[in-house]
C-alpha cells in the first residue's frame, strides 16, 4: 500500500487542507500543535472504518465544534497494484465514492454502501491488519516495541528468506506438551504434583514395610530363641533331676555315719578338756620356775651394782680434785697475760704520742705558710676592692680630655683674646661675664700693678680704670656657642672622674696598673692557699694533735698589714682602704699553743722496737692461757662424765634392790598358795590324763576313716550346691523362656505378620502407581526436551532475517558491536552493545525507542518486497534521543525511505533536519 | 473295617494370605472370598453325610495374623456342623508363640474342632482312629510325616486309621525342596501293610492323587495362576470295598495367565475377544504377557483396553517380566497427525532413538502422538 494524497474537509480543526506524499523515500509533515497532523493518521482510519451514515461518536467527535458542517475525507492510494480515490462524507449530505483504476487502466466506480464496502473488502484484502498496526505509531506509542509474529506479510517474508516453514499449525500441540510437562515437573525440573507426592507415598510406604518386617523379623529370632531355650531347659530339667537323685543317695549314708561322728566328737571335746588343764599345770610350773631364776638373778645383779657404785663414786672425786688443780694454773696464766698486754698499751702509747709530735711540727710549719699567704690574699682583695678604675673607665677618661683639649682650641680660635697689663699705678678693674684665663685659673677682679692677665672673652668684659676710662669688649656672635661646648666637656671629665673616684686621668692611669698588680699576686697566691690546704685545713688537724698532747702556749701571731696599706695610699686623689681589710675570723687561735720540743732523731724507732718485744711477750702469754684453758676444760669433761657414771651406778644399784625385793614377795605368795613339789605333782597327773583320752580318740578316728564319715558330709555339702547352682541356672531358663513366649504372644495378638504383609501389598500397590506415573513423567520430559529443542532451533532460523535486518540497521546508529535476540513472537528481548547484554526493559527511554524505531524500520524494509508492504508512519517520535543519536536515527530514517514511504508527522522539524533526501511539508494552522 | 465311612479331606486355607497382584480391594473380597469357600465345605459336608472334615496343614497363613483372621476363621469352623480336625503346617507350626496356643484361638475355637498338637492316635468318630504329625517348628530335621507312623504298628481290626501330614513328597518336589520331604516310599508301604488306610496331605495346593490312598487335597481357594487344580475339597469314601475320592469343588477365584503376540489390528481384536470370554470377570485375576510391537494407534488402543478390564476383572496384571510390547511408529502415523516443523522433526527424532533400541523413546513418542492427537 502506498498514500498519495489525503484531503480533509471538516474535519476537527481543518477546514480544507490537502496533503501531497510522495510515493517513495521519507516525508516529514510539520506542524505546529493542533494543526491537525494526528487528524490525517486518524482520518484515514476512519474512512475505511465507519460508513457514511454512522452515528459512532469517533465520527461526531470529528465534526468541528459549534459548526453545522459535514466532515469529509478524499485519501488516493494504491492497493494490490490499483489506484484507489476514495471520498467519504458523514453526518450532512452523506456520501461515499470509491474509483479504482487498474492496473490495465480500466477504471471502475462505486457510490454509497458499495463503494464502503468494496473500498473494505479491497483493505482487509491487501493490507494487514497486525502489520498496519505495527507500522503506523501513534503519538506516544513509539516507545512500545512492536510483536508481529502474527504478521502474515512478514511471516512470509521469514519464511521464504529462512526457508523455515512457521510453525503455527503445532502451536495446540507445544502447548498441550508445556502442559503435561507441567503435570509432573516444574520449570526447574523438579518433579511436582501426584507425581512427586507419589515418590513421597513411596518413602512413606517403604518405611512403613521395613518398621513392619523389622517386627517380624524380631518375632521369628523370638521363636528360634524359644526353641532354643525350650531345648535347653528341658536337658538342663533332666540333668537336675538326676543331680537331685544322687543328693539323696548321700543322705542316706550320711545318716548311718553320723552316731560314729558324733562319738568322735565327744570324746574330741573331753580331750580338749584334758589337754587345757595339762597345759594350766604346765604354765604354773613354768611361773613358779621363773620366779626363783628372778630372785636368784637379781639377787647377783644387786650386789654387782652395789660395787659398781663404790668405784664410780671414787673416781668422780678424783676428777674433781684435777679440775681444780687445772683451774689454779689457768688464773696464773691470765694474770700473766694482763700484765703482758698493759705493758704492750703503754708501748703503744708513747709510740702515738711520739708520731703526733711530729706530725705537729710538720703542721705548724704549713700553717705559718698558709697565714702568711692568707694576708697577701686578703690583702690584693682589699686592693681590687678598693679600686674602681679599669681599662674602660681609663679610656672614656682619656677622650674626655681630648674632646675638652679640642673645645678650648676652637673658643681660643673664636674668641677675641684680651691682654690686659696694668702699666701704670691706677687700679685697673676687670669684671664681665665669659672671661677665661685659661687652665682653670680664676679671673682676678683687678690688676695689682704690671700685673697682666690674658683673657678669653666669650661674654663681656668690662675694663675700667675708675674715673678715667671704661673699656667694654664683647665676644662676636659665635662666642657664646663655643664657651658652651667647653663647658660641656669641662662637665662631661669632672663626671667622669667622681664616677672613678679619681682625681685626674694620671691618677686613673696609676691606678689602673696597680690593679692589674695585685689580681695577679691575688692569683698566685690562691694556687699557694689551695696547695697547703690539699689534705686538710692544718689548722684542724694541730687542734686535735694539740688537744692529743695537752700541750698550751701565751704567744701572739700576729700580722702587721701596713705594707699592703703604703701600696695604695701613695696613690694621689685615692681615698684610705683600710676600713675595708678585716683579720681571718676562722684562722686558728694560738693563744694556748705551747710548742712542745721537736721529737729527737731515733726516739720513735726505739720505741717501735720495744713494742715488737712487748707484743711477742703477749702473744706468747696467750698461747699459754689458750693452752691452760684446755687442760681445764678437759679435766671438767671428764670430771662431769664421771659424776653422771657414778649417778647412774647410784640408780641401777637402788633399781635392782627394789626388783629383788618384789621378786622374793611374789615368790612367798606363790608359795603360800601351793608348794613348789605340789606344783610338780599336779602336772605329771594331768599329763597322764591326757594320754589317756587321745588313745581313745584314735581308736574312734580308725573307725570314722573305714566309715568314709568326713568324706560323705562333704560330698553331700559340694552335691547340694551343685543342685542349688543347676535350680539356678534352670530358673533363668525358665524366665527367659516365659519372657520370649509373652512376647510371642503379644506379637500373636498384635497380628504382626498380617501388618508386614499388609504393608508389603500397599508398599507394592503404591510403588507400582509410581513406576506408572514416573514413566508418563519420564516420556513427557523427553517429548517436552525434544521438542523443546527443535523449536529452538527453528526459532533461531526462523527470526534469522528479521534479526539481521535489526542489526544491520542497528550497527549504523550504535556501530559493529549491536547485536538483539528475539523472542517467540520476533519482539526484541534482549540488546548486546560493547560486550554488556540486557533485557530490553533495562534499556534507557531513549535506547528503547530507538530500538522500537529500528525493529519498525528492519520490518518494513523485510516487507517490502512483497505485495503486503505498508507505509511506516512515525506520529511525533524520537524524543527521547541527543543530538548524536538524532544525526544516525536521521539517516537511518532517510536510507528507510529508499525501500518504501516513510511519513514522520512532528511539530519539531529540528529532530528529523538531519534526514537525508526528506520531503519536508509544513502545515499551516 | 466293616462299614463305610465319607470324610471330608482339604488344606492350605492359609487364612491371612495376601497377594499383591489383587490390589487393596481385590485383596479384600478374595481374602472373603477363602472363608466363603470353608463354609462352602460346611455345606458339602452336610450335602455328603460327611462324618467329619480333616484339614492337613496351613489353616493359618502365619502364627502371627491379625485377631480379625482367626475370629473370622472360628465363625466359618462354626458353619462346619460335623467335627473338624487341624493339622499344624508349615505356617502354623506348634512352634512358641504358635497361635494354637494363644488366648485367641483358645477362646474362640468352636468346641467340635481338634488341633492335633502329638501324634497320638485318637478316634474321631466309633471305628475310625486318626494319627496326625503335626509340624513342630517350620525346619523340621527329618521327614515330617514319619512322627506320624512310624512307631505304629498295624490297625486293630475294625478300625480305619487315617493319616493327616503336611510336606512336600520327595517324588513331587523334584529335590528342590529346601526342607526335609516325605518319603512316598514308606508311605506307601505303611499303607500296604495296613498301618493306614488314608493318607491326607497338605501343602501342594493343586488337588493331586499320588495313590488311590494317599492324596493331596489342594487349596480350597485358588492362590496362583500356576496352580493346576485349586479349589476343591475332597469327599473320601472308605469301606471295605476299598476307597473312593472325589474332588468336589468349593471355590469361586480364578487365577490365569496369558500370553499375547501383538502386531496388528487383528491381534489386538483377538484379545479384546478373549477377555471377553473369559467367566466370573469380577472374580478373576489376569497376570497378561505380551511381546510383540504395534503402530502408536494401537498400542493407544491397547493401553486403553487392558486399563478398561483391570477396571472390569478382579485384577489385571501386565506381567513385567514378559511384556515386551514396542511402538512401531510408521510414516502414516506421522503424516495422519499433519504435523510440520519442530513438532515433526522432534517426532521423527524419537522414532529414530526407537528405531535405534532406545526403549524409553518409545513411552515418549506414544505420549507426543498421543497429544497431537488430542491437540490436532
Amino acid at each position: 500500500m502506498r498514500l498519495h494524497r489525503l484531503t480533509l474537509r471538516n474535519f476537527r480543526g481543518v477546514q480544507d487542507r490537502t496533503v501531497d506524499l510522495p510515493a517513495i523515500g521519507t516525508t516529514v509533515i510539520v506542524g505546529d500543535n493542533e494543526v491537525g497532523k494526528s487528524s490525517l493518521v486518524e482520518a484515514f482510519a476512519l474512512v475505511f472504518d465507519f460508513p457514511d451514515d454512522s452515528k459512532s461518536t469517533r465520527i461526531r467527535d470529528v465534526q468541528p465544534v459549534g459548526q453545522d458542517v459535514a466532515p469529509e475525507v478524499t485519501v488516493e492510494l494504491t492497493l494490490g497494484g490499483r489506484e484507489l480515490t476514495y471520498t467519504k462524507r458523514w453526518l450532512k449530505n452523506r456520501s461515499t465514492e470509491l474509483s479504482i483504476v487498474d492496473a490495465d487502466g480500466r477504471r471502475q466506480t462505486w457510490t454509497g454502501r458499495e463503494a464502503h464496502n468494496e473500498a473494505e473488502r479491497l483493505f482487509a484484502e491487501n493490507v494487514d491488519p497486525v502489520l498496519w498496526q505495527t507500522l503506523m505509531v501513534g503519538q506516544g506509542q513509539s516507545l512500545v516495541l512492536p510483536t508481529p509474529a502474527d504478521a502474515e506479510p512478514l511471516i512470509t517474508a521469514v519464511t521464504a528468506e529462512s526457508g523455515t516453514p512457521v510453525d503455527g499449525a503445532s502451536m495446540p500441540l507445544v502447548i498441550a506438551v508445556e502442559h503435561e510437562y507441567l503435570r509432573y515437573w516444574t520449570r526447574g525440573g523438579r518433579p511436582t504434583g501426584e507425581f512427586a507426592k507419589s515418590a513421597q507415598y513411596v518413602a512413606a510406604a517403604e518405611l512403613a514395610a521395613e518398621q513392619a518386617l523389622k517386627a517380624m523379623d524380631e518375632v521369628v529370632a523370638d521363636i528360634r530363641r524359644a526353641e532354643r531355650l525350650a531345648l535347653d531347659l528341658a536337658d538342663l530339667s533332666g540333668r537336675l533331676e538326676a543331680h537331685l537323685e544322687s543328693v539323696e543317695d548321700l543322705r542316706e549314708r550320711k545318716k548311718a555315719t553320723d552316731e560314729i561322728l558324733l562319738r568322735r566328737d565327744s570324746i574330741r571335746s573331753r580331750a580338749e578338756t584334758a589337754r587345757a588343764r595339762l597345759e594350766n599345770h604346765t604354765r604354773t610350773r613354768l611361773e613358779r620356775e621363773r620366779l626363783l631364776a628372778e630372785v636368784d638373778q637379781f639377787t647377783k645383779a644387786d650386789t654387782e651394782l652395789a660395787e659398781r657404785r663404790k668405784d664410780a663414786e671414787t673416781v668422780a672425786r678424783k676428777a674433781a680434785e684435777i679440775v681444780h688443780a687445772a683451774e689454779a694454773a689457768l688464773a696464773e696464766v691470765v694474770e700473766l697475760k694482763d700484765e703482758r698486754r698493759a705493758e704492750v698499751q703503754d708501748v703503744e702509747r708513747l709510740v702515738t704520742s711520739l708520731m703526733d709530735r711530729a706530725e705537729l711540727d710538720r703542721l705548724l710549719g704549713q700553717q705559718a705558710e698558709l697565714v702568711d699567704v692568707r694576708a697577701r690574699i686578703a690583702a690584693a682583695g682589699a686592693v681590687l676592692d678598693a679600686i674602681s678604675v679599669d681599662d674602660a673607665v681609663v679610656i672614656a677618661l682619656e677622650d674626655a680630655r681630648a674632646k675638652l683639649v679640642e673645645a678650648r682650641a676652637a673658643l681660643a680660635a673664636g674668641v677675641p683674646e684680651v691682654l690686659v697689663r696694668r702699666t701704670g699705678a691706677e687700679a685697673v678693674s676687670l669684671s664681665g661675664t665669659g672671661l677665661d684665663a685659661g687652665s682653670g685659673k680664676k679671673v682676678p677682679a683687678s690688676l695689682s700693678e704690671d700685673g697682666e692677665v690674658e683673657l678669653l672673652v666669650s661674654g663681656e668684659l668690662v675694663i675700667g680704670v675708675p674715673g678715667q676710662v671704661e673699656v667694654k669688649v664683647r665676644a662676636g656672635g659665635e662666642a657664646a656657642t663655643l664657651r658652651a661646648v667647653v663647658d660641656e666637656a669641662v662637665r662631661r671629665e669632672k663626671d667622669l672622674l667622681k664616677k672613678a673616684r679619681v682625681k685626674d686621668l694620671p691618677a686613673a692611669r696609676e691606678l689602673l696598673r696597680k690593679s692589674d698588680q695585685a689580681s695577679a699576686e691575688l692569683q698566685e697566691a690562691r694556687r699557694t692557699e689551695r696547695s697547703l690546704t690539699a689534705g686538710g685545713d692544718p689548722a684542724e688537724r694541730i687542734a686535735v694533735l694539740a688537744a692529743r698532747l695537752g700541750v698550751v702556749d701565751g704567744e701572739e701571731p700576729a700580722e702587721e698589714p701596713s705594707a699592703k696599706q703604703a701600696a695604695v695610699e701613695s696613690v694621689p686623689g685615692q681615698m684610705s682602704l683600710f676600713e675595708q681589710f678585716e683579720p681571718d675570723e676562722n684562722a686558728f687561735d694560738f693563744e694556748d699553743l705551747e710548742i712542745p720540743e721537736p721529737v729527737e732523731i731515733g726516739e720513735l724507732p726505739v720505741a717501735q722496737r720495744r713494742l715488737d718485744s712487748a707484743r711477742a711477750g703477749l702473744a706468747e702469754a696467750e698461747r699459754l692461757l689458750r693452752d691452760a684453758e684446755f687442760a681445764a676444760a678437759q679435766a671438767r669433761k671428764a670430771a662431769d662424765e664421771d659424776r653422771s657414771e657414778a649417778q647412774q651406778a647410784r640408780a641401777r644399784s637402788e633399781l635392782a634392790a627394789e626388783r629383788l625385793a618384789a621378786a622374793v614377795e611374789a615368790l612367798e605368795a606363790a608359795r603360800a598358795v601351793l608348794d613348789d613339789e605340789g606344783v610338780e605333782a599336779a602336772e605329771i597327773e594331768a599329763t597322764t590324763e591326757v594320754e589317756a583320752v587321745l588313745e581313745e580318740l584314735t581308736a574312734v578316728q580308725e573307725q570314722v576313716d573305714a566309715a568314709g564319715a568326713d568324706e560323705v558330709a562333704g560330698e553331700l555339702a559340694d552335691a547340694l550346691a551343685v543342685a542349688t547352682r543347676l535350680q539356678g541356672e534352670r530358673d533363668v531358663l525358665r524366665d527367659s523362656l516365659r519372657t520370649t513366649e509373652g512376647r510371642l504372644e503379644q506379637s500373636g495378638r498384635d497380628g504382626l505378620a498380617t501388618r508386614r504383609d499388609t504393608a508389603e501389598l500397599d508398599l507394592a500397590a503404591i510403588r507400582a502407581e509410581h513406576e506408572a506415573l514416573k514413566r508418563r513423567a519420564d516420556a513427557a520430559r523427553r517429548v517436552h526436551e525434544t521438542l523443546g529443542r527443535h523449536r529452538a532451533e527453528a526459532q533461531t532460523k526462523y527470526s534469522e532475517p528479521l534479526q539481521t535486518r535489526i542489526e544491520s540497521l542497528g550497527r549504523s546508529v550504535y556501530g559493529p558491536s549491536f547485536r538483539v535476540w528475539l523472542d517467540d513472537d520476533l519482539a526484541v528481548a534482549e540488546r548486546e552493545l560493547d560486550g554488556a547484554r540486557l533485557r530490553v526493559e533495562a534499556l534507557s527511554t531513549g535506547a528503547q525507542e530507538q530500538l522500537a524505531i529500528i525493529t519498525r524500520l528492519a520490518i518494513s524494509h523485510l516487507v517490502s518486497t512483497g505485495a503486503g508492504s505498508v507505509p511506516v508512519i512515525f506520529d511525533d517520535a524520537l524524543g527521547w534521543s541527543d543530538k548524536a543519536r538524532l544525526r544516525d536515527m536521521g539517516a537511518l530514517l532517510g536510507r528507510a525511505g529508499d525501500h518504501g514511504q516513510v511519513i514522520i508527522l512532528t511539530c519539531m522539524p529540528d529532530r528529523y533536519e538531519y534526514v537525508p533526501r526528506a520531503t519536508f511539508i509544513k502545515l499551516d494552522s | 473295617m466293616n462299614d463305610s465311612i465319607t470324610f471330608l479331606h482339604s488344606s492350605d486355607w492359609q487364612l491371612g494370605m495376601m497377594r499383591r497382584f489383587l490390589g487393596p480391594d481385590g485383596q479384600a473380597r478374595w481374602a472373603q472370598a477363602r472363608l466363603d469357600a470353608v463354609m462352602r465345605i460346611g455345606a458339602v459336608a452336610k450335602d455328603t453325610g460327611a462324618a467329619f472334615v480333616v484339614v492337613t496343614g496351613d489353616v493359618f497363613e502365619h502364627n502371627q495374623v491379625e485377631r480379625q483372621t482367626i475370629l473370622r476363621a472360628c465363625e466359618a469352623l462354626k458353619r462346619i456342623e460335623v467335627p473338624v480336625v487341624l493339622l499344624p503346617g508349615n505356617h502354623d507350626a506348634l512352634e512358641p508363640g504358635s497361635l494354637w496356643s494363644s488366648a485367641q484361638w483358645l477362646g474362640h475355637a468352636p468346641d467340635h474342632v481338634r488341633v492335633v498338637t502329638d501324634s497320638l492316635p485318637f478316634e474321631i468318630v466309633p471305628g475310625v482312629e486318626i494319627v496326625g504329625a503335626p509340624w513342630r517348628s517350620r525346619r523340621p530335621l527329618s521327614d515330617p510325616a514319619a512322627p506320624g507312623y512310624s512307631e505304629l504298628s498295624p490297625a486293630p481290626a475294625g478300625t480305619t486309621r487315617i493319616l493327616l501330614a503336611h510336606g512336600q513328597l520327595t517324588s513331587l518336589s523334584g529335590g528342590m525342596s529346601d526342607v526335609p520331604t516325605i518319603d512316598q516310599a514308606a508311605l506307601e508301604a505303611a499303607v500296604a501293610d495296613g498301618r493306614l488306610h488314608y493318607v491326607g496331605l497338605g501343602d501342594r495346593h493343586s488337588t493331586t492323587e499320588v495313590t488311590d490312598r494317599i492324596w493331596f487335597s489342594g487349596t480350597q481357594e485358588v492362590t496362583a495362576p500356576e496352580e493346576t487344580h485349586p479349589g476343591n475339597v475332597l469327599k473320601v469314601t472308605l469301606d471295605a470295598a476299598g476307597i473312593e475320592v472325589e474332588p468336589v469343588r468349593v471355590g469361586a477365584w480364578h487365577m490365569v495367565e496369558h500370553h499375547a503376540e501383538l502386531y496388528d489390528e487383528e491381534s489386538i481384536t483377538a484379545l479384546e475377544d478373549w477377555f471377553a470370554e473369559l467367566p466370573e470377570k469380577e472374580r478373576t485375576y489376569v497376570r497378561l504377557a505380551a511381546d510383540g510391537s504395534l503402530p502408536l494407534p494401537l498400542l493407544s488402543r491397547l493401553d486403553a483396553m487392558v486399563d478398561a478390564q483391570g477396571e472390569v476383572f478382579a485384577s489385571v496384571e501386565r506381567w513385567a517380566k514378559f511384556w515386551t510390547v514396542r511402538p512401531a511408529p510408521d510414516a502414516a502415523d506421522l503424516d495422519a497427525l499433519q504435523l510440520s516443523g519442530p513438532a515433526r522433526a522432534a517426532m521423527e527424532e524419537l522414532r529414530q532413538a526407537l528405531a535405534g533400541g532406545d526403549e524409553s523413546a518409545g513411552a515418549a513418542l506414544t505420549l507426543m502422538h498421543r497429544l497431537a492427537r488430542d491437540a490436532g
